[in-house]
């Protein structure tokens, strides 16, 4: 039922492990693989892994933010690390960053070489790269995957980033020079918090943030390319669900990475992702994901395309939460009210913005007329 | 201890030990761990000479350096050290003073020596005599480049593009009159980053004084020397950009005598991003050089050479680098986000 297509990779479920700390090193690739995984993606191998910061994680309940995004292991060692995988029958990714074309050509070949299916560009680095990331100039995009897709004969995809004001450009540069597939979004520049009894802002600098915090801003980034570009979208960002999941492919992705999710709630997630996604298949008689990638595009509407309703707030019969006042307290234009059990909506007030309607808990509230 | 007498010792043949040093999968594993054991408990080390002359390897190679004093240098040679020693082969270093003669007789030992291969440095050596090497099957990688050499197994840097960067970042800070202090080696090299320079500030409608384009001696001495006689003549310019962080320690000790402050009177850039760089006072603005990633690379290009035997001839790689801006306090810039990247 979960069996899916990307860049010619047959996977027998949309899962891919994503690059990061989880994925530092044979045995933790493994541990995706048994846990369901279709594929992984190692660490981001680098040309010289010199650099040694720590600590590199900081987290919250919504997400983390990351300032070494790289492997330690120097290059030559990982072809026993992905020989591992490859005996268990995995599929891996092979993940390379570095600044220069020449450089991410001659890591990827020797990836290619050691067992990778497939490679992916790490080149949107928001913690160590300037403030414009590489993967926001579509040239120079152009010329490191072309440089890379000559030197291997697998399928190379690029990891986009968010730090750009026109990802659909630099997709489409990808896909000028050869690149098979795309994946979006890579973490995005942020500084997760500040410690005020000490002025110190999270890992002293700016990182790279994931997690919930950014599935947003992935799920848009994946509609835009695949509104825009022919080209195989993985997406990235924030899932940590079989729902997370299936809305990146309703958006258009062949398959999706998770990577914080697995940092924070363990491998078990990955199974937990994958039986979410099947029993919601199930429930709405769906039996292949073809049905439903890229079902929620055609839904997507310019303002011009859309008929606006007259639509204001009503309220049905399911009872409130005892105590609960937030639609009468919260809304902007004070239209609701509440006598005894009965809440009132004055329709001459209400502006149908629908904010109510995600604020209420009990789901009393729709929008109708 | 001898392989004889080890083999004695374990009741097998010479030929069952030489496959344990050398293709232990090949060997059953009880008896490979009986030979191991008399090994250990004797204390047995391998006969390096030996093995070099069964299977043509001595696992070794060569590395010519062209200044050992200077630690830029020993930064690339640490990085092709790095691969090596993984690779279970150790490094010979010799010092080739960026002299043709001393560098090609280094080389002609090293062959004699029969290293596997050769890594040099900044090569001060035709590009025809370095053939002759690789035709007598010498493998052969150069690092940087001093002189104009083409067809080579190579790794270097596009200066030009970091000069580029360089100067676009003192046009920034308001500077305008430029000095620029180039040293004579590596020839190549200082080339292109003045064509950078060049061209930046032409293209921006920055004229140059061919005045202040001065050569000096790749040292804190030609630095020092330099300053002095550029000051001393009179010129004053809002910036001097030095082509190594060596030549701008040894201005920034010229500047201090002069009674110069720097950035306030006279901004100061180097180049190559050296240790101590980040130490001086005031902290020098720089172009990072990855002098570790240089010797790493070269290592593993020998080293593809080196086990590709002579069979695969393959088209001479050049793997080509970035150096990288890194903004600090020598030339007066007032956004403090630059710093950071």
């Amino acid at each position: 039922m979960l069996k899916t297509e990307f860049m010619g990779l047959q996977l027998k479920n949309p899962i891919v492990v994503a690059a990061g700390p989880w994925s530092h090193d044979g045995h933790s690739m493994l541990k995706s693989i048994e846990a369901g995984a279709a594929a992984v993606v190692t660490e981001s191998v680098v040309s010289d892994t010199l650099y040694d910061v720590r600590p590199y994680i900081a987290c919250d309940s919504m997400g983390a933010q990351n300032i070494r995004m790289y492997s330690d292991i120097q290059v030559e060692e990982w072809e026993k690390e992905i020989d591992l995988v490859n005996e268990a029958g995995g599929v891996v990714i092979g993940s390379v960053s570095a600044q220069t074309p020449s450089e991410l050509g001659y890591l990827a070949n020797k990836l290619e070489k050691f067992g990778c299916s497939a490679i992916e560009l790490s080149v949107s680095n928001p913690a160590m790269e300037a403030l414009e990331v590489v993967a926001s100039h579509a040239d120079v995009i152009f010329d490191m995957t072309r440089e890379v897709v000559s030197a291997v004969d697998i399928p190379v995809t690029v990891k986009l980033s968010q730090n750009t004001t026109n990802i659909s450009k630099v997709a489409k540069a990808v896909k000028a020079a050869g690149g098979s597939g795309v994946s979006a979004i890579n973490s995005v520049r942020g500084i997760i918090g500040v410690d005020l009894e000490n002025a110190v802002p999270a890992l002293n600098t700016y990182g790279g943030i994931s997690g919930e915090y950014i599935r947003p801003m992935g799920l848009a980034s994946v509609a835009t390319i695949a509104q825009s570009v022919d080209i195989p979208v993985c997406g990235v960002g924030g899932i940590s669900s079989g729902r997370n999941a299936l809305e990146y492919i309703m958006l258009g992705a062949s398959a999706v990475q998770v990577g914080t999710a697995v940092m924070t709630d363990g491998y078990e997630v990955i199974s937990d992702i994958l039986e979410d996604m099947t029993d919601w298949m199930n429930k709405h008689g769906y039996d292949s994901l073809d049905q439903i990638r890229g079902k929620a595009l055609s839904n997507m509407k310019s303002f011009d395309e859309m008929k606006f309703e007259p639509a204001v707030s009503t309220a049905s019969s399911i009872p409130c939460e005892s105590k609960c006042e937030k639609c009468v307290n919260l809304c902007s234009y004070h239209a609701i009210s509440r006598m005894g059990e009965i809440v009132d909506i004055n329709k001459n007030s209400c502006n149908g913005c629908g904010f109510c309607v995600y604020v209420c808990p009990t789901g009393k509230l729709k929008l109708d007329w | 201890m001898n392989i004889k007498q080890i083999a004695k010792e374990a009741g097998v043949s010479v030929a069952t030990v030489s496959r344990v040093l050398n293709h232990p999968e090949n060997v059953a594993e009880a008896t490979r761990h009986k030979i191991e054991k008399v090994m250990e408990e004797a204390g047995y080390r391998p006969n390096w000479f030996a093995q070099g002359l069964n299977f043509n390897r001595t696992k070794t190679i060569g590395i010519i350096v062209p200044h050992i004093l200077n630690t830029l240098y020993m930064e690339i040679a640490k990085g092709v050290e790095d691969v090596a020693l993984q690779k279970g082969y150790i490094t010979f270093i010799g010092n080739g003073e960026m002299n043709p003669k001393c560098e090609l007789d280094y080389m002609e030992h090293l062959e004699t020596r029969r290293v596997d291969g050769i890594i040099t440095m900044f090569s001060s050596i035709d590009e025809k005599r370095l053939r002759e090497f690789e035709k007598r099957g010498m493998p052969i990688v150069l690092i940087g480049q001093n002189k104009e050499i083409s067809d080579c197994n190579m790794v270097k840097i596009n200066h030009k593009n970091g000069s580029e960067v360089m100067t676009k970042h003192l046009l920034s800070c308001g500077h305008r009159r430029i000095a620029f202090m180039q040293g004579f080696d590596p020839i190549e090299e200082n080339q292109s980053m003045r064509e950078g320079f060049t061209k930046v500030m032409e293209n921006s409608g920055n004229s140059i004084d061919e005045d202040m384009m001065v050569m000096v001696n790749n040292s804190i001495d030609g630095g020092y020397l330099g300053v002095k006689k550029l000051l001393s003549d009179g010129h004053r310019p809002d910036a001097i950009f030095c082509t190594s962080d060596i030549i701008a320690f040894g201005a920034m000790d010229a500047m201090k005598e002069m009674g110069v402050k720097i950035p306030e009177d006279i901004a100061l850039a180097g180049y190559g991003n050296y240790r101590m760089s980040n130490m001086v006072e005031p902290k020098l603005t720089t172009s990072e050089i990855p002098a570790h990633k240089m010797g790493v690379y070269g290592a593993r290009l020998l080293f593809d050479l080196i086990e590709a035997g002579s069979e695969e001839k393959s088209e001479p790689k050049t793997i080509t680098l970035q150096s990288r801006l890194k903004i600090r306090k020598s030339c007066g810039h007032t956004e403090r986000i630059g710093e950071m990247f």
